[in-house]
This record gives C-alpha cells, sequence and structure tokens, in this order.
C-alpha cells in the first residue's frame, strides 16, 4: 500500500486546569491568567495519527490542520514539535463566530483540497464539549466516521477500530479515505523533545484565509445557524453541611437522614 | 420557521432508551407550542417492537426503518422524515450514537446544531436551546436561524411520560444503499446497562478507592441499591482500575443526575466542572478540607470503606420498604 497522507484536526481552548471565571459585566471569560493550550482530546488524535505514521513507516505523513486566530501559531507549532510533518492554519477574521456548522463547513473545504487518505480528530473540546464536530465534518467530507475509537489500525486500504460504548465496545471498520475520532483511551501524548522543538520552527505552517477555500455559503458570525443569543452565569452552589462521623453507622445514618429529607429514599 | 419536531429513538433491541422517551414527550411539549406535529423515527433490527412500546407515548407519527446500517440507516431515515415534514427540529439524545447521528444530520440539512441541550425555549415562533458551557461555568442561549434544528438533549433533564396516543406507525421502505461502515462485532464488558450520563444515580470513586477493586464490589453495589451507575475520578481511570467510560469530569463525561455520591474524590476543578450541575451531591471524604467540601451538599468526613457498605444496606432496606 502507497503512503498515506493523514490528516489531524487541533483546536485551541483555555487551559483545562485553570479555574475559569466569567466577568459579570463583560460577560466573557476571563482571560488574565487562563493560557491557551492544545485541546487534550486532540493530543490523543495526534498521538494516534503519530504511532500509526510510525507504524506504517512508509513515507506516510502527518499534517496539523486548525482553524484558529493568527496568535494560536504557538500552539499549532507545539503540534509540529510533537512530530507531525507539517501544518495549515485557517485564519481569517471573517470565520470568528462561526458556529460548529460554519466550522465543518470551512475545515472540510480546507481538508478536501488537502485529500487526505485518513482524517484523526479528538471526539470534543473541553470548552464547548459538543462531540458533534466529527460527525459533521465526516458527512461534509462523504467520508465514513468511525467514532470514538479506542484504537486504530490500518491494512489493506482499511481503517479498523474499536469504537467505545456505552457497556463495552464493538469492532468497526471501513474502507479509506475516512474519518476517524480518537478517545483518550487510546494512547498517552508524548511530550514535545528538544529535538522535536528545534525541528519544529523549520516546518511549513502554510496560512490560508477564508478566500482560499473557495466557499459558495456564509460561514461566520452572519452564516451560523445557531445563534448565541444570551450567556448568563448560573448560581453558585451553596457550601453544604459537613458531617464528621463518630463511626461508620453514624457516618452511613448521616448520609441516609439527608437523602430520606430529600426525598431520595 | 421550525415547526414540527422529530424524536430520534434510540434504543437497545427494541427497548427505547430513556432519553428516547425523554426525547418523545418533550416533543409534543414544544410541537404543540409551535403548533406542529410529533414524528417519531426509529431504526434498525428491533423497531418494530421499540415503534410499539412508543405507541403509549405522545406522538403522532411513528416512523420505521428496518435499515440495519450503522448510524447511516439512521440519519438517512431522519433525513427523509424531516424533508417530507418539512421544517423541523429534531431531538436526539446527547448519547455517543445520538450525537454521531445528530451531527451528520445537520450537516445533511446543513442546519445549526446544539449538543447537551437542557431546556428548549420557543419564543415568537423562533427555537432556542438552552446548554451549560465550560463545565457548567456558563449557560448558553442559542437560537436556531433557518428551517431546521438538531438539538441533542442531556438525560434526565426532561421527564419521560405515558399519555393514551393515537399514533400511526409508518413504515419507511428501504433505500438499498449500501453501507460504508461495517460493524464486525461488539463486546459487552461491562454488567451495567445503563452509562453514566443517562443514570438519575451516579456513585463515583477517586484515588481514595486505592485499587481497581471497590469499583466493582463497593461502590457497584451502592450505585446497584440506587439502581444507578458507577463513575470515577480521572485519578481512578488513570491507574487503571475502570475504563475511561466511567470517567467524569473535563477529560471524560459531564454528568447531572438528580443524585451525585462522591466516594474518596477530592473534588478538583477537572473534576467538578463534570458533576457540578447534578441535582444533589453528596461526598463522603477523610479529608474535611478536600475541596469537594465547598459545593457538595453534604460532605460526611470519615471512612467510606467502612461508611460505604452500611450506606448500602440502610438503602437497600429503605428501598425495600417502598417495594
Amino acid at each position: 500500500m502507497s503512503a498515506l497522507k493523514i490528516l489531524v484536526t487541533v483546536k485551541l481552548v483555555p487551559d483545562t486546569n485553570a479555574d475559569k471565571r466569567i466577568d459579570p459585566a463583560s460577560k466573557r471569560l476571563v482571560r488574565t491568567g487562563v493560557e491557551t493550550v492544545l485541546n487534550p482530546f486532540d493530543e490523543y488524535a495526534l498521538e494516534a495519527a503519530l504511532q500509526l505514521k510510525e507504524q506504517l513507516a512508509d513515507g506516510s505523513t502527518v499534517t496539523v490542520v486548525s482553524m484558529t486566530p493568527a496568535a494560536g501559531k504557538e500552539i499549532v507549532r507545539k503540534a509540529l514539535a510533537m512530530g507531525a510533518d507539517d501544518a495549515v492554519m485557517i485564519s481569517d477574521d471573517t470565520l470568528g463566530g462561526s458556529d460548529l456548522w460554519g466550522t465543518a463547513v470551512a475545515l472540510a473545504a480546507a481538508i478536501k483540497a488537502l485529500a487526505p487518505d485518513l482524517v484523526v480528530t479528538g471526539t470534543q473540546s473541553t470548552d464547548a464539549i459538543g462531540g458533534i464536530l466529527p460527525g459533521m465534518l465526516a458527512e461534509k467530507l462523504g467520508l465514513p466516521g468511525l467514532t470514538y475509537a479506542r484504537s486504530l489500525a490500518v491494512a489493506d486500504g482499511r481503517v479498523r477500530v474499536q469504537r467505545e460504548t456505552e457497556t463495552g465496545y464493538m469492532t468497526i471498520s471501513a474502507p479509506l479515505p475516512a474519518l476517524v475520532s480518537v478517545t483518550k483511551s487510546a494512547n498517552e501524548p508524548r511530550y514535545p523533545s528538544l529535538k522535536g522543538i528545534m525541528g519544529a520552527k523549520k516546518k511549513e505552517i502554510k496560512q490560508l484565509a477564508a478566500a482560499d477555500l473557495g466557499l459558495t455559503v456564509a460561514v461566520g458570525t452572519d452564516g451560523a445557524k445557531a445563534r448565541l443569543t444570551e450567556l448568563a452565569t448560573p448560581p453558585v452552589r451553596a457550601k453544604g453541611t459537613v458531617v464528621q462521623a463518630a463511626d461508620a453507622s453514624a457516618g452511613a445514618q448521616a448520609v441516609v437522614d439527608f437523602l430520606k429529607e430529600r426525598k431520595f429514599l | 420557521m421550525i415547526q414540527n419536531v422529530i424524536a430520534f429513538i434510540e434504543h437497545a433491541k427494541g427497548a427505547p432508551r430513556r432519553v428516547a422517551l425523554e426525547a418523545a414527550t418533550q416533543a409534543r411539549t414544544i410541537a404543540d407550542a409551535l403548533g406542529g406535529k410529533v414524528h417519531a423515527v426509529v431504526c434498525g433490527p428491533g423497531a418494530a417492537q421499540a415503534a410499539h412500546v412508543l405507541t403509549k407515548y405522545p406522538v403522532d407519527e411513528i416512523h420505521v426503518s428496518e435499515e440495519d446500517r450503522f448510524i447511516e440507516g439512521a440519519v438517512d431515515a431522519l433525513e427523509t422524515v424531516a424533508r417530507n415534514a418539512g421544517p423541523s427540529l429534531v431531538l436526539v439524545g446527547n448519547t455517543m450514537l445520538g450525537r454521531d447521528v445528530g451531527s451528520r444530520l445537520a450537516a445533511r440539512l446543513d442546519c445549526g446544531v446544539n449538543a447537551d441541550v437542557i431546556d428548549v425555549r420557543t419564543e415568537g415562533g423562533a427555537v432556542a436551546c438552552i446548554m451549560p458551557k465550560l463545565g457548567g461555568l456558563v449557560i448558553t442561549t442559542c437560537a436556531f436561524a433557518g428551517d431546521y434544528g438538531v438539538a441533542a438533549i442531556r438525560p434526565n433533564v426532561f421527564a419521560a411520560k405515558e399519555t393514551p396516543g393515537t399514533a400511526r406507525i409508518v413504515q419507511l421502505p428501504s433505500n438499498g444503499k449500501a453501507s460504508a461502515i461495517t460493524v464486525e462485532d461488539e463486546v459487552e464488558e461491562a454488567a451495567a446497562q445503563l452509562g453514566v450520563e443517562e443514570a438519575s444515580v451516579v456513585v463515583s470513586g477517586g484515588r481514595g478507592m486505592g485499587g481497581p477493586e471497590p469499583f466493582t464490589s463497593l461502590l457497584k453495589d451502592l450505585a446497584d441499591a440506587f439502581g444507578g451507575a458507577v463513575g470515577a475520578s480521572r485519578a481512578a481511570v488513570d491507574a487503571g482500575w475502570i475504563s475511561h467510560g466511567h470517567q467524569v469530569g473535563q477529560t471524560g463525561k459531564t454528568v447531572s443526575p438528580q443524585l451525585y455520591l462522591a466516594v474518596g474524590i477530592s473534588g478538583a476543578i477537572q473534576h467538578k466542572v463534570g458533576m457540578r450541575t447534578s441535582g444533589t451531591i453528596v461526598a463522603i471524604n477523610k479529608d474535611p478540607n478536600a475541596p469537594i467540601a465547598e459545593f457538595a451538599d453534604l460532605l460526611v468526613v470519615g471512612d467510606a470503606f467502612a461508611i460505604v457498605p452500611e450506606l448500602t444496606k440502610l438503602v437497600r432496606d429503605a428501598k425495600a420498604v417502598h417495594a
């Protein structure tokens, strides 16, 4: 089989470990002190792609694709430092405010032009937690979508994955080209090596603007099919009761009394 | 302008999942507000059986497709029904299959899609979804623009209510397409049939469990006493004590059961964002200063290994009295 062209989509998200808060006046995320990072779910996708490339060892390549403001370049470079061969960034002010549909349309246009054999995505992002983009993207690309993969392998022109289910897993396969979304059980993402970090500086990051995508429909804020109309902060959970259990039965009884009071029992 | 509502009925071998019945029930409320009809779509092996269950719910038409093609069969059936019905809102469950089907359908219909929806509002004919984002830090409202919309509803939030219905069952013809995806086998690893996203009671264990064993005995017994599911913190999953499918938190699942019991879980931000919208939170922890003290409705400070078996016994007794 000839070498594969593997594409990995990545997104930038606010740092997952930071305790984020919303400014009540502007209703926007307070970004001070909150770093932007590579979406952790996308690291599993990238790792899966890199492992596949290394296994195949036949000249297969991994290209990272990201729809992100120009400032996201350093994060894209991290993906290159981990081992991706090159990257494509789609940065354009007119794409800002795109909903999931608009994002899928724009990403699909950029990906189609690259004619990949395999597209690998994360299952979701840590900020939106939709889990929607992989399916939309697969449909817009006209590809079979093998989602929630905890393992993937390519042989004889087919990709085979173990798809997680609520109660176990199922083995599914499809002919290439295809799209696979990878869960966190798939692997342990690598850290960029010093050599990787140095090498990443020489790797190409191709810049695309909206005009390069040949879109025939409006995306961005104006084209959005789902429009944000309101942003509210939920009521803060009040600190509850703390009971020091004298022994096991007192502890259990405290829980039961509370559950009875709340009509659970 | 959206007028009708279509509920996708996810089922396990003919038994509709609860979230599907929640979708069917909620569909009626929305359709009545919009002056439209409710369609239900049931696909795959067991579809006829699931359709029969559905006749007890307030839907107008039940479309049955015996198509067995994984994901695509359901997307095709929903697309056919949606295009025939005209402007509609499609409700799917916010489950793995529901998201897969809903996302592909939205791409086909070129419409908006909202996931993890906890409320649907209709004002002046417009349909908007309410969703928590950033781990429950903000509550967003997103309105659909256009003739169609897909909403993946969070399980356990909407009520499922049987109502004597007058549903008509309609068979959808096969379109004869071949499946791009081949299902080779399906393996059930867990005895639990209910995922953490769907359970109304979740009993989760964390680092304090010290090993895999409590997840199949101590915690499972308590979860079983409630008819609930076992969850886990990232620490427990990363240690290999339980599979990732059970993980609650930022890199796992977001849950919002009526009752969340956190056992030996400190309540780090990573975990908190995955469960803070739960109805009631009860924690058992040996550390009175664990972060979870700040947002649990009740924190019992003590030895979980001693308290939980006692608690399981008391819960079983209480349930037996009511049974």
